[in-house]
């Protein structure tokens, strides 16, 4: 241990390369992993929130593009056990300056699930609007979102960035600037009521819907599906990247060590000793980077969290498995960046020492 | 039984086509002191590596305290016990102070047997300074140091007064000579004639041959 602590401080330049080389790889691997979990995890909390079941158009594989008849609310009321159905419309619209803001449309007995930090609840032509837009507004009573102005009527906080971030209007208002009856229907049930049973006898009522418990939904969404994908795509190229940068410096490193290496073979240390030494360094290494991201990702996390120009849209966290997850990356991209190196140290030909070749 | 250590029989050595030895036979008795010496390319250091396990001969038979190096499985192990190095350039691992240098090849440090082996190569006061800070015949001294701290059988130098001065070469081989009178074999290929008359013993390569 001792030793490779002193081989890494000798080697001050090429170690910090590689230090900075892993740091970028892990901070990449931790902030797109974070962020995708976090966009997720929002619109999950954000469905989960109020509904046992969902039911979005049938053969849409999009919440945006989903349109459902609310007139079907009242044929699910009928069944048993069935406590609350609510509609939502789920959209994306300017509003004043702000390019782009999640605009939710929902249906009067859903409205009082958003907390007010001030004013009241929106009747028509009012919109209650998220606590991080609100204060970017300029002014401060009314806005205009798509061609209609709105009346500011309140103002609420959430947890979840999403709404946060967002304006909430009645369904019929939503209804006509995204021109659909709602994006998906929300269905509460009661306490120990048989789901799948409910869920079968709603997705009776019409075949131009799609009836899903929540958890299910969440599961199986395909958006999250492809954020996910992405996600483990991009941080296999910044795996695959801090790899190579290793592999690079490491070869470097080792190249120039040869006469180190050669002595201790002729010395009758073993090829196993060689390359574990190699390996402890470089493990060394991808632990400190490890912790060095992991503060650094914190960081970076924390500032896009807060940037007002983001509204909270971007939140990712870091959670005891992820870093459980990235700590082993960490380790695996140090250990096998180096096995190469290592190995061609082990083979160094003490023969090469002899007769005052330097090697 | 022979008091040989190092014995080889009809030793052919080639690099491609070319041939660097042929048909070495040699007998190398424990507690002697031998010089190597020849011209560049004579074929020394293809000898000086074969008898030390570094290099396996193209043909023939090498044998080490009555051992065919063929029947060695473990050769790191067998150099670690029986054999140390001397090179030209010092090789010191910069890194490491002297101490750290001279114990690197062993399982267990032993703090007498260093302070020992400093104490008789006048170096004491070296011992937690680190290689570029001492002068190149400190340096060598360091490099004899690590070659014994295993107290191997046979001590292999190459060249070993290459890269110092007329007064540091004489001690060294000085040094050799005390070794060898307190039952090290030592090894020594050097082009320095005048230093290998210091030798009990005398092997002069010619065109891969000995004579």
């Amino acid at each position: 241990m001792n030793h490779a602590l002193k081989a890494l401080k000798a080697n001050k330049l090429k170690t910090i390369l590689i230090y900075t080389s892993l740091v970028l790889a892990i901070t990449s691997i931790f902030l797109i992993t974070s962020i995708s979990n976090g966009v997720i995890s929002m619109y999950s909390s954000l469905l989960k929130s109020d509904g046992d079941i969902i039911i979005t158009q049938a053969k849409i594989s999009d919440t945006f593009f989903s349109n459902v008849d609310t007139k079907i609310i009242e044929k699910i009321n009928k069944i048993k056990d069935i406590t609350k159905t609510s509609a939502l419309i789920v959209g994306a619209s300017p509003v004043e300056d702000l390019p782009i803001v999640a605009v939710y449309g929902v249906s009067k007995n859903r409205i009082t699930n958003y907390k007010l930090t001030s004013g009241t609840y929106p009747k028509n032509k009012e919109v209650l609007i998220g606590l991080s837009v609100y204060n970017s507004l300029k002014n401060k009573n009314q806005v205009k979102i798509g061609n209609e102005i709105f009346s500011i009527s309140g103002v609420y906080k959430s947890k979840i960035g999403f709404e946060n971030g967002g304006v909430v209007l009645n369904l019929k208002d939503a209804s006509k600037i995204f021109n659909k009856s709602s994006s998906m229907i929300l269905v509460n049930t009661k306490l120990n009521s048989n789901i799948e049973n409910i869920v079968n006898q709603i997705a009776k009522l019409s075949n131009e819907i799609e009836v899903k418990s929540t958890q299910n939904f969440v599961d199986n969404y395909n958006q999250f599906k492809i954020i996910k994908t992405t996600s483990n795509v991009i941080a296999l190229i910044a795996f695959c990247m801090g790899l190579l940068g290793i592999v690079s410096m490491m070869s470097i490193t080792i190249n120039q060590r040869k006469s180190e290496f050669g002595i201790k073979r002729a010395l009758g240390i073993s090829m196993k000793n060689i390359i574990n030494q190699i390996l402890l360094e470089s493990s060394i290494l991808g632990f400190v980077a490890f912790i060095s991201s992991f503060f650094l990702a914190n960081l970076i996390l924390y500032i896009i969290k807060n940037l007002p120009s983001l509204h909270g849209y971007v939140s990712g966290e870091i959670t005891t498995i992820l870093s459980i997850q990235v700590f082993t990356a960490s380790i695996l991209m140090a250990i096998i960046g180096s096995i190469i190196p290592a190995l061609n140290a082990s083979k160094t030909d003490p023969v090469n020492l002899i007769s005052g070749n330097r090697i | 039984m022979s008091s040989n250590i190092l014995k080889t029989k009809n030793i052919n050595h080639f690099y491609g086509k070319d041939q660097a030895l042929n048909n070495i036979n040699i007998e190398i008795k424990k507690g002697e002191f031998i010089a190597i010496t020849g011209e560049s390319g004579s074929g020394k250091t293809t000898l000086l590596s074969i008898l030390s396990t570094l290099l396996k001969p193209t043909n023939g038979e090498v044998y080490f305290d009555n051992e065919n190096f063929i029947d060695i499985k473990n050769l790191d192990d067998f150099r670690q016990k029986n054999i140390g190095f001397i090179f030209q350039f010092h090789y010191l691992i910069n890194y490491l102070n002297i101490f750290e240098n001279i114990t690197i090849s062993q399982k267990e440090n032993s703090n007498i047997k260093v302070n020992e082996l400093l104490k008789s190569l006048d170096i004491s006061n070296l011992r937690n300074r680190y290689p570029d800070e001492i002068s190149g015949g400190q340096k060598q001294r360091v490099a004899v140091a690590r070659a014994l701290i295993n107290e191997p059988k046979v001590v292999f130098a190459d060249e070993p007064t290459g890269n110092l001065d007329s007064k540091n070469s004489k001690n060294v081989f000085e040094i050799f000579k005390k070794l060898s009178q307190n039952g090290t074999t030592i090894i020594v290929a050097t082009h320095d004639k005048e230093l290998a008359q210091m030798a009990s013993r005398i092997i002069e390569v010619k065109d891969g041959r000995v004579n």
